[in-house]
């Protein structure tokens, strides 16, 4: 194992692929300028890919580089996502804006403490199927929690935030574009900075081999806990700001299962732990969700069903895996990816 | 005291669909080590088979497990050689957990296009026949579920104990490798395993035909329950499985009862939660299999 990163390979490779990333974000900032996002049925188009992208890359840090497969990120998809709309009903904070940075931060906050209780025990005790089936109970209780939660948190019937909206404030597609594009931005940023870490490697050497990883002197438990609970922040921070586009959440769909199975899907569609495989298999997958409504309506959900298949059949290892395969370009593009 | 005798009565019943949808999965998962999450869905999908084989050609629904069992057998090598052949030898068991979640996707809502969005239930003539005595009611399609459950364990077990075919299923479950060495062909051994599995999801599905009302969307949940009785049951264990989804059953009867309806879900995954951290090998099973894992 390495642990001073190789500079004599900082070169080219790199480069082109900070031009990449930097033409991207500038294109995707600059839209609203030539692409009016909040008539354009491509502005909902891609604030939705951007909060799956978002929860995606989350679940890509805890599964695709620490190896645990977490299922229950729709529950801290939903956290978050209540986290905003009760602190916001009953007007906790004072603060009161719209996109209200505070309530933001908090609803990352909540999830990640939520996931570092749970995962004392969860991830101390259980590995592999087993810690996958803890998460999916421990989301189901918190699903059921806010479901029986009465007045405080507005039972099935869920937050009409449409009433407590603050003042003078238009709801507009273009704000929602670019705060999500800004919190998906961050999430890569966020993820692409641990896993290129020293964090990074404990977390793909833990992936590799536990037992070698805690002989080597890593203290497993914590950077399970930490990518857990990034996870988690991650997951929440996408739900608060799906929440300002809902103004309703209800149990019912923001602890969908929509929102553990799409981002999985894009994770693995474009490639477990790299950097760009979740945006690749989120634009996707999306791609085939909104067209497949839109010509075979009501049939999209089959047709997920049937790309999930084929793409297990037929690729395991996602989009950015077949780029490996490929001789010269797309080689670089899976940062993170284990070296041979 | 009568009360609490019925709630526990009626939780066995509710148990032993669980039950026989656990020791489907058990199956499927002590050979392979693939969860097989789209159990519930495919239960769902035997349980309209069995409705439309009553309502448009009329055969009644215990006649229907002659049909529905050997389809789902069928059905099950034909999931397995299409969809798991290549997955279930794969180190990496996320595979084989996507291709499961991608079928239930499929399946669920396919039923949904086709069959519309409207629970079903079986409009069987002895539906209200019951047994009474001591002040406790059940019904005969309740106990004739559980006489289900009980006898699709046992022929799973005497297959398991007293057949060669059997015998290399055990084998492969023990210890995937050493079987191949032995010269057993594992890709019959697991195919024959998941087709028994979804055999008893076909049990399951008449069972739920004939006892309860069901839609489409039914499975996700159903799956998770059968989950969690196997992981109470111990895997690895026909009869384990089986006791596991008794127990869970009566827990969410108890639940139901005692506290409130809208908490048998937190009850239920509490438990499953629970079990998991301290008794990873489930009340039944042992402990070795849990090593492995």
């Amino acid at each position: 194992m390495k642990l001073i990163p190789d500079f004599s390979r900082v070169g080219r490779r790199k480069l082109i692929w900070a031009i990449v990333a930097a033409v991207v974000v500038v294109f995707f900032a600059t839209l609203p300028f030539y692409y009016d996002v909040s008539e354009g049925e491509f502005g909902i188009f891609f604030f939705t890919v951007f909060i799956y992208g978002i929860v995606a890359q989350g679940w890509n840090l805890v599964a695709g580089y620490t190896g645990q497969i977490s299922l229950g990120q729709n529950a801290f998809f939903g956290l978050g996502a209540f986290t905003t709309a009760l602190l916001w009903f009953w007007d906790i904070t004072h603060t009161g804006y719209w996109f209200d940075p505070v309530l933001m931060v908090l609803s990352m906050v909540a999830p990640a403490i939520v996931a570092i209780l749970v995962g004392l025990p969860l991830l101390s005790r259980l590995r592999g199927d087993y810690f996958s089936f803890g998460t999916l109970g421990i989301g189901m209780i918190i699903s059921v929690i806010f479901l029986n939660g009465g007045r405080i948190t507005g039972g099935s019937e869920g937050k009409l935030l449409i009433k407590v909206m603050p003042e003078g404030v238009e709801f507009n597609l273009q704000t929602h574009y670019w705060v999500s594009f800004a919190v998906a931005v961050f999430a890569t940023a966020v993820v692409y900075f641990l896993t290129t870490s020293r964090v990074g490697l404990a977390l793909k050497a833990i992936r590799e081999d536990e037992v070698s990883a805690a002989s080597h002197g890593i203290n497993v438990l914590k950077y399970k806990i930490m990518s857990f609970a990034v996870a988690a922040a991650l997951a929440g921070i996408a739900g608060s700001v799906y929440c300002y586009y809902l103004l309703h959440p209800m149990p019912m769909n923001v602890f969908n299962m929509n929102f553990l199975f799409l981002p999985l899907v894009m994770v693995v569609l474009g490639g477990t732990g790299t950097i760009v495989g979740p945006w690749i298999g989120a634009l996707i997958v999306y791609l085939i969700a909104w067209y497949g409504d839109k010509f075979f309506s009501g049939w999209h959900p089959v047709i997920l069903g049937v790309v999930m298949i084929l793409v297990m059949l037929l690729m395991p290892s996602g989009l950015a895996g077949l780029g490996e395969k490929l001789p010269h370009w797309g080689a670089g593009g899976s940062v993170g990816r284990r070296s041979k | 005291m009568t009360s609490f005798i019925q709630v526990v009565i009626n939780g066995i019943m509710l148990g032993s669909m669980y039950g026989i949808a656990a020791a489907g999965l058990s199956l499927i998962f002590g050979t392979m080590r693939v969860i097989y999450l789209a159990q519930g869905t495919t239960i769902v999908f035997f349980a309209f088979v069995t409705y439309w084989l009553f309502v448009k050609a009329g055969i009644d629904p215990y006649l229907c497990l002659l049909i529905v069992v050997p389809l789902a057998f069928l059905v099950g090598l034909f999931l397995f050689y299409t969809f798991f052949r290549k997955a279930a030898a794969l180190e990496d068991k996320n595979v084989s957990l996507l291709i499961a979640v991608g079928l239930m996707y499929l399946i669920e809502n396919a039923m949904l296009k086709v069959w519309s969005a409207n629970p079903r239930g079986l409009d069987i003539p002895y539906a209200d026949a019951t047994i009474a005595g001591w002040g406790l009611r059940v019904a005969w399609v309740r106990v004739a579920l559980l006489g289900l459950a009980v006898l699709s364990a046992f022929v799973v077990y005497l297959f398991l104990k007293r057949t060669r075919l059997g015998t290399a299923v055990r084998a492969a479950a023990e210890d995937m490798e050493a079987t191949t060495l032995q010269g057993i062909n594992s890709t019959w051994v697991c195919a024959i395993s998941f087709a028994v599995g979804i055999g008893l999801a076909g049990v399951a599905g008449v069972g739920m035909a004939t006892v309860y009302s069901f839609d489409y969307q039914f499975g996700f949940t159903f799956a998770i329950k059968a989950l969690i009785a196997l992981s109470l049951g111990g895997i690895g264990n026909v009869f384990g499985a089986l006791a596991g989804g008794l127990i869970l059953g009566v827990i969410e009867n108890l639940t139901a009862y005692y506290i409130s309806i809208s908490w048998i879900e937190a009850a239920s995954y509490g438990v499953f939660i629970l079990v998991l951290i301290f008794l990873p090998q489930g009340l039944f099973g042992r402990r070795e299999i849990v090593k492995k894992v």
